[in-house]
């Protein structure tokens, strides 16, 4: 599990997080290999997996024609990014060969629930990723009711 | 023998030379050492400022790899990517200045582009394609002049 722990200390979103709470996350990931072309997820399908980019480029087709390359180690696709009421909302197209890791979406959405400090970090920093990354994405409204997505 | 005859005869001078130097070398480094005494101290203090040196040499070498956003050296493309860049350029023309990439995505992909992903993917690399952060891409053609014709 070395390399999903290097990962997720390279992650903005989750390397401010206590080595406890870092080892417990671990635990929930699991390893993907892309290859060209291969679709992570389709828009209208029950969404199950969020995925953390550990190699290659992603192409995150969202709604209105709007989308998000990710290609840097760690990004995360998740959420506001990617579901809405337990379907995804947008498609994921590897344009590259590569690894994602996958998390189940409700162990995801039980973790950021919990009333823990870990989880408050984690949010808070979802919020300055999606700042940087996809501001347009942002759903100001829901913004503390992570269940939703 | 006594006085100069005696300093003479047993390399006196040579001695007194010796030690004056061993002597000032010595002052010399004390005297730097205690010149930056301060900055040890202020590290010493301050002891996040050794972190934010660190972040700022990772983000440099970030900058680094990123050769053109930084005004580096060009991509270089081998002449049949250069055709494939060619066509996106002719689909880019049909649509919007910040059009949608998935739609790009799927003309090329009806328009019968070779090897379309991966060639998307070096148009985001080089830079050719860029996000305008409103979710829409939009095509750099000073860029794509530039790394055609080089």
């Amino acid at each position: 599990m070395a390399s999903i722990s290097d990962l997720l200390k390279k992650s903005t979103i989750f390397n401010s997080l206590e080595e406890i709470d870092l080892q417990r996350i671990i635990l929930l990931f699991e390893q993907r290999e892309l290859h060209t072309g291969d679709i992570l997820a389709t828009a209208g399908n029950t969404a199950q997996y969020f995925f953390i980019l550990e190699r290659g480029t992603l192409l995150l087709a969202m709604e209105k024609g709007k989308s998000v390359v990710q290609a840097t180690p760690g990004d995360f696709s998740a959420m506001e990014l990617l579901s809405d009421r337990g379907r995804y909302k947008t498609t994921i197209t590897a344009l590259e060969d590569g690894v994602v890791f996958s998390i189940s979406r409700l162990a995801f959405l039980e973790l950021i629930q919990e009333d823990t400090p870990g989880a408050a970090v984690i949010m808070q920093a979802w919020q300055g990723y999606l700042d940087q990354t996809a501001p347009f994405a942002k759903n100001i409204e829901d913004i503390d009711v992570p269940a939703i997505f | 023998m006594y006085g100069i005859e005696a300093i003479n005869a047993n390399n006196g001078w040579a001695i007194t030379a010796v030690g004056i130097t061993i002597v000032f070398s010595g002052l010399v480094v004390l005297s730097f050492v205690i010149a930056q005494l301060h900055k040890g101290l202020d590290l010493y203090d301050n002891p996040q400022k050794i972190k934010q040196w660190f972040s700022l040499k990772k983000k440099m070498g970030k900058q680094l790899d990123k050769p053109l956003e930084t005004g580096g050296s060009l991509l270089v493309l081998t002449e049949e990517q250069k055709e494939i860049v060619k066509q996106f350029a002719l689909l880019v023309r049909t649509l919007e200045d910040h059009f949608s990439l998935p739609r790009l995505l799927e003309l090329a992909r009806i328009s019968g582009v070779k090897n379309f992903y991966s060639n998307l993917k070096i148009l985001l690399k080089s830079g050719i394609l860029f996000p305008d952060k409103e979710g829409f891409f939009c095509w750099d053609q000073d860029l794509y002049i530039k790394i055609i014709s080089h």
